[in-house]
């Protein structure tokens, strides 16, 4: 028992901490094209802010387990299977980019305008201007953002079962609730509650401890 | 001869359409010589914020040209805009510091961004902190400063690149008055030692008066009055500028003495209660002394005030002079010669 547990484990933190990385690696510059495109920031471009938007909102509004089967193709074709834990990260990434373009934008958006106004005046270009003074302005948002996204992933990787993805889920579902054993339904979901708690409470402390404002 | 180093031409700046339409400049022209503090005032929603944006390019008006130092800015886009920009310096009523660096890295930010060597950026940081007096705040961070202390290290910031400007929006108007004056100091400070250029927007009459050398008023997006402060307060031409003239100089006339000069008149004394005020160097000379030697009339001083814009001395003087009348008609004439603003505030003479 202790062997499918730990086996689970691994299998949940090895999907949800690939696909936390990926979907930052492409949510966070999405968030960034997101909040610079927008109309008195420091590259205004309507359309592209508007197409971004969409493409972001529809991502947001299809359900997980639909994407999950509706990607296979995409899926094989990029990671080589549909199937097994790998095979999960690529729907886990992919469901959480546009949320995570969300949380960073909402992230950015809380600067102060007038701190980018002075980088501005100070003959700051854009790339300057997104990594020296964004970033570093929103990272205790930044912070709380992607843990959020981190326990969303959690969550979806439950799902991930339907794939044969493995993880404390699954293992909950085939175990627990299809074979009775009660036990072990308990274990994982004192698991997953610890790990979203301790999730939480790291992400929180970590932002209130750079927190500057 | 004064070198021009900011000059508007003809500038429009129009913000949305339609109905929510606003002409925020309408037809500026203005020229900010080298080396002077050049002050624009006017009430909220006047232009101020929008005229000194456009300076720096963070607004690009619709039409005009704007030239500093002979360069245009209007015409500049990318690498050569940040270029200009960096040898202007702006400061802001908010301060805009970076909430996640200290004194020294927001110093030290302006330097990063135009490319300085380490070792370079770390000894001019040093002597920009030591300039403003904040040695012993180098590694405090914005939240745990003082909004004067933050105004230094916005101060600080600006001058990191050596500019030729400063552009300052309302950068005492979050701070008392304690550490307005302070603040003043310190650009009055620098403008002397740097021969920087100062532009600066207030709402406030007694920033101008303390520190500007030319003043401009601005109303609904256009200037109205332009000239020496020390011409301003003497010689206020639109109602806008006597309005702000007031809030700093006392320009009413005490009513008991109102009364006063009434009372004096009903009893038919042959005395006058009359009104000196000037401006200048006049102030030192000894006037009232030869007045009472060289016309024998009596003096009485009844109310004074004294008070400097920038360093030249302005004020009004309410005395009572009596004797004869026709040697009170000689004294009278003896003031207005010396080039003094007479008022006589009893009688039949209306006051100006
Ligand atoms: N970004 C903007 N969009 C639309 N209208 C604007 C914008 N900025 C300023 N305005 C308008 O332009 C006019 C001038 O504004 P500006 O900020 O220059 O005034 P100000 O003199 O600086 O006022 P204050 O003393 O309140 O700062 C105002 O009517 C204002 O509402
Ligand atoms: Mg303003």
């Amino acid at each position: 028992m202790w062997n499918l547990l730990l086996k689970a484990l691994w299998e949940t933190l090895y999907m949800v901490g690939a696909s936390l990385a990926l979907s930052a690696l492409f949510g966070v510059p999405l968030g960034i094209v997101l909040v610079i495109t927008e109309p008195r920031h420091i590259r205004p471009a309507p359309l592209v802010h508007k197409l971004l938007s969409t493409i972001i909102n529809i991502g947001r509004s299809l359900p997980f387990i639909i994407l999950l089967v509706a990607i296979i193709p995409f899926t094989r074709w990029v990671v080589g299977t549909s199937i097994g834990t790998t095979g999960a990260i690529v729907p886990l990434t992919v469901s959480a980019i546009p949320f995570t373009a969300r949380v960073v934008e909402t992230a950015l958006l809380e600067i102060d305008r007038g701190v980018i106004e002075a980088a501005q005046a100070m003959g700051a270009t854009t790339g300057q201007i997104i990594t020296k003074v964004m970033i570093p302005e929103a990272v205790p948002g930044l912070i709380l953002g992607l843990t959020m996204v981190a326990v969303n992933l959690i969550g979806y990787s439950a799902m991930a079962g339907a794939v044969g993805g493995g993880g404390l889920g699954d293992l909950s579902i085939r175990y627990g609730y299809q074979r009775f054993r009660g036990d072990i339904m308990l274990l994982t979901v004192v698991i997953l509650v610890a790990i979203v708690q301790g999730l939480q409470s790291c992400g929180s402390w970590l932002a209130a401890r750079l927190n500057r404002r | 001869m004064s070198q021009v180093m900011i000059e508007l031409a003809n500038v429009t700046k129009i913000y949305g359409q339609g109905e929510k339409r606003v002409v925020a400049l309408d037809n500026v022209s203005l020229k900010i010589n080298k080396g002077e503090i050049f002050g624009i005032i006017g009430l909220s929603g006047a232009g101020k914020s929008t005229l000194i944006r456009c300076i720096n390019k963070l607004e690009v008006p619709q039409s005009g040209t704007i030239t500093i130092a002979g360069q245009e800015i209007t015409k500049l886009k990318g690498k050569e805009l940040r270029e200009t920009r960096r040898k202007i310096g702006m400061i802001f009523q908010h301060f805009n510091l970076l909430s996640s660096r200290t004194v020294y890295g927001n110093i030290a930010f302006p330097l990063e961004i135009a490319g300085a060597k380490r070792s370079e950026l770390k000894e001019r940081v040093l002597s920009l902190i030591d300039l403003v007096g904040l040695s012993d705040k180098i590694s405090a961070y914005p939240a745990e400063l003082s909004g004067g202390q933050k105004q230094r290290v916005g101060i600080a910031r600006a001058l990191a690149n050596n500019p030729e400007v400063l552009l300052c929006d309302e950068a005492t108007s979050a701070l008392d008055p304690e550490t307005t004056k302070s603040i003043l100091g310190l650009l009055q400070d620098i403008n002397q030692r740097f021969n920087l250029t100062i532009v600066l927007i207030t709402h406030q009459m007694n920033v101008i008066k303390e520190i500007c050398d030319t003043v401009a008023v601005i109303e609904d997006g256009r200037i109205v009055e332009e000239g020496p402060v020390v011409e301003l307060f003497a010689r206020p031409r639109t109602p806008t500028a006597r309005r702000f003239m007031k809030s700093v100089l006392p320009t009413e006339i005490p009513a008991e003495i109102k009364e006063r000069a009434l009372r004096m008149d009903d009893r038919k004394r042959g005395g006058k209660t009359v009104r000196i005020s000037f401006i200048g160097d006049v102030a030192g000379e000894p006037v009232i002394s030869s007045l009472i030697r060289k016309f024998q009339v009596d003096v009485n001083i009844i109310h004074a005030n004294l008070d400097y814009i920038k360093n030249t001395p302005f004020g009004s003087l309410i005395i009572d002079l009596m004797g004869e009348s026709s040697k009170i008609e000689a004294a009278m004439e003896f003031l207005k010669d010396r080039g003094l603003k007479l008022e006589v505030l009893n009688g039949v003479e209306p006051t100006a």
